[in-house]
């Protein structure tokens, strides 16, 4: 009981990290139909930004807010230079620029920071927290996880719903030919897009890579997991990315808990993939996914 | 060259003054295909000029070249005699033309409320001053006034062409565009469309240019109309001239 407990709230610690990843995917998703391949690579370089930070200011938080902004640049960056040019060709130009962005990134990262393992470091202590003398499987470090990817995540609900801003976004994501004619700047509404999905891809960096290690793959597999996430919640839904992002990391926190030993971690991207397949065979929309209609 | 500076009402959807649209020499088209081919068409500053012919004469073409969506390969569109081709459809609206699209346009998956604020993206005006054009709108369209919160998904065809009108005369323009707006519409339904586009050309000195299946139903409330087919104008008369016109009618009009 004890056992399902622990791994039940890790599970739930990493699967906010993946609802992260899966989010800033749905992101660019809605907004252009493009599954963007180079998250993973732009949320490892801008926690390279973070560590260099943290080295010469000695500040984690200097090296948290500077790797969220550095999130917000790069995205929109990305977006300006080698995704607007794609705009109008077929959508798998865009698929493989993402891809040569993400070979890019990860090359510059090698080349600018060097290949070798670098130990992040965590906001708060990771020392297992226990109540009543049990252990629980969480750290206070792991509770930030929780809280700060679930605040990141309200505040831009609220402003998807209540601003302006955010009807734009809306509206430029289901119609982008209303939209145009209506007068929104639908090209300016998608790198804004990106540099949200750059923020939240840089969050997720921050939070992950104290129990990774950084180097320049070392979002590779958090990428396929934000993937699988986001679609067990079907591309389209932010809901169902974060309900998508708990349940993968639940089920993969069982495989590699009860499995156990090297096995088990061999385990979890095995299952993580059965998942992918099985959501795509079964249904392909997701469950929070709209194959719904649409009347335009 | 739009000499009659009609004065918009304070419930109106002009700004400021009536234009006119001229349409000089309109060569435009998708790809390899020439849709339009010289198309020359001038729709009077206030008036309603029906553009009409059969299907694949080029007549959503030319509402798309007008409003920025695509990008002719010459001629010019000339907007109160200021020359706006080639511009993007955002700043076309800016400009002061609003393109109705074909099919009943809303955004199902947007409350009505939402649906109508996006028409007033293009706007800088204050917070008071958008919720009071908002209401405008409602205390034109009733039934949306109900729905307000409601998704638009949930709306009736009739009720969808109220919003995507709404939301366009919430722009505040002075040229409106407008496609098949009785397409698929019942036929009570679609004579009170017909008769709200009057309204906002003969009361509010809105431009018109109304795109249409249905010519007899287009010329009955049309001033001038135009026939295009496969990418030329054919013929451009009066409304009542063209509705007269036998031989014109059964050739391209099809009643």
């Amino acid at each position: 009981m004890v056992e399902f407990l622990q791994f039940t709230l890790s599970g739930i610690v990493f699967g906010m990290i993946y609802a992260a990843i899966a989010l800033s995917l749905v992101l660019i998703w809605r907004g252009t139909r493009l599954l963007n391949f180079a998250q993973g690579g732009m949320a490892m370089f801008t926690t390279y930004v973070a560590i260099e930070v943290i080295y010469k200011t000695h500040s984690y938080w200097a090296g948290f807010v500077v790797a969220l902004l550095a999130g917000l640049v790069l995205g929109a960056a990305c977006e300006l230079t080698v995704i607007r040019p794609t705009v109008g060709k077929p959508q798998l130009n865009a698929v493989i620029v993402t891809i040569g962005l993400l070979i890019f990134l990860e090359g510059l990262a090698g080349i600018l920071f060097g290949g070798q393992f670098r130990s992040f470091p965590a906001a708060f202590s990771i020392i297992g927290l226990r109540v009543g003398g049990t252990p629980i499987g969480v750290s206070r470090f792991d509770v930030f996880v929780v809280v700060a990817v679930l605040v990141t995540t309200l505040v831009l609900a609220v402003a998807f719903r209540y601003t302006a801003a955010g009807l734009r976004m809306r509206a430029a994501a289901f119609n982008a030919t209303i939209a145009r004619l209506s007068g929104i700047r639908v090209a300016r509404v998608l790198t804004v897009g990106w540099a949200l999905a750059g923020l939240l891809g840089a969050l997720a960096g921050v939070l992950v890579s104290p129990s990774t290690f950084l180097y320049p793959n070392s979002m590779d597999a958090i990428f396929v997991y934000g993937f699988t996430a986001a679609v067990i919640g079907g591309l389209d839904s932010p809901v169902g990315a974060v309900v998508g992002g708990l349940i993968l990391g639940v089920v993969l926190s069982y495989a590699g808990g009860y499995v156990g030993g090297s096995v088990g971690s061999d385990l979890t991207s095995l299952v993580a993939l059965g998942i992918l397949v099985a959501v795509l065979m079964l249904r392909p929309e997701g469950l929070f996914g709209g194959a719904r209609m649409r009347r335009v | 060259m739009s000499g009659e500076a009609t004065a918009a009402s304070a419930a109106g959807a002009a700004n400021g003054t009536s234009a006119s649209l001229m349409v000089e020499g309109l060569v435009a088209g998708y790809g390899g295909v020439t849709a339009l081919d010289g198309v020359t068409v001038t729709a009077d500053a206030a008036g309603i000029t029906a553009v009409l012919g059969a299907n694949g004469a080029g007549k959503t073409t030319l509402l798309r070249a007008v409003s920025g969506m695509i990008r002719p390969r010459s001629g010019r569109i000339l907007l109160a005699d200021h020359n706006v081709t080639g511009r993007s459809p955002e700043q076309i609206v800016r400009a002061g033309i609003a393109h109705v699209p074909e099919g009943q346009g809303v955004i199902p998956e947007l409350t009505v409320e939402e649906n109508l604020r996006i028409g007033m993206m293009s706007w800088r005006g204050k917070r008071a001053a958008r919720a009071a054009a908002v209401e405008e709108e409602y205390a034109r369209f009733k039934p949306l006034a109900d729905r307000r919160r409601k998704l638009a998904s949930t709306l009736s065809g009739g009720e969808r062409q109220m919003l995507v009108i709404a939301r366009a005369l919430l722009a505040r323009p002075r040229v409106l565009l407008l496609d098949e707006p009785s397409l698929g519409l019942a036929p009570r339904v679609m004579a009170q469309v017909m008769d709200l586009v009057v309204r906002l050309s003969r009361e509010h000195g809105l431009t018109i240019v109304l795109v249409e299946q249905n010519a007899r139903a287009a010329l009955a409330i049309a001033d001038h109309g135009v026939v295009l087919n496969l990418g030329r104008v054919v013929a451009s008369a009066d409304a009542a001239t063209l509705a007269a016109d036998v031989a014109l009618r059964h050739h391209y009009l099809g009643f």
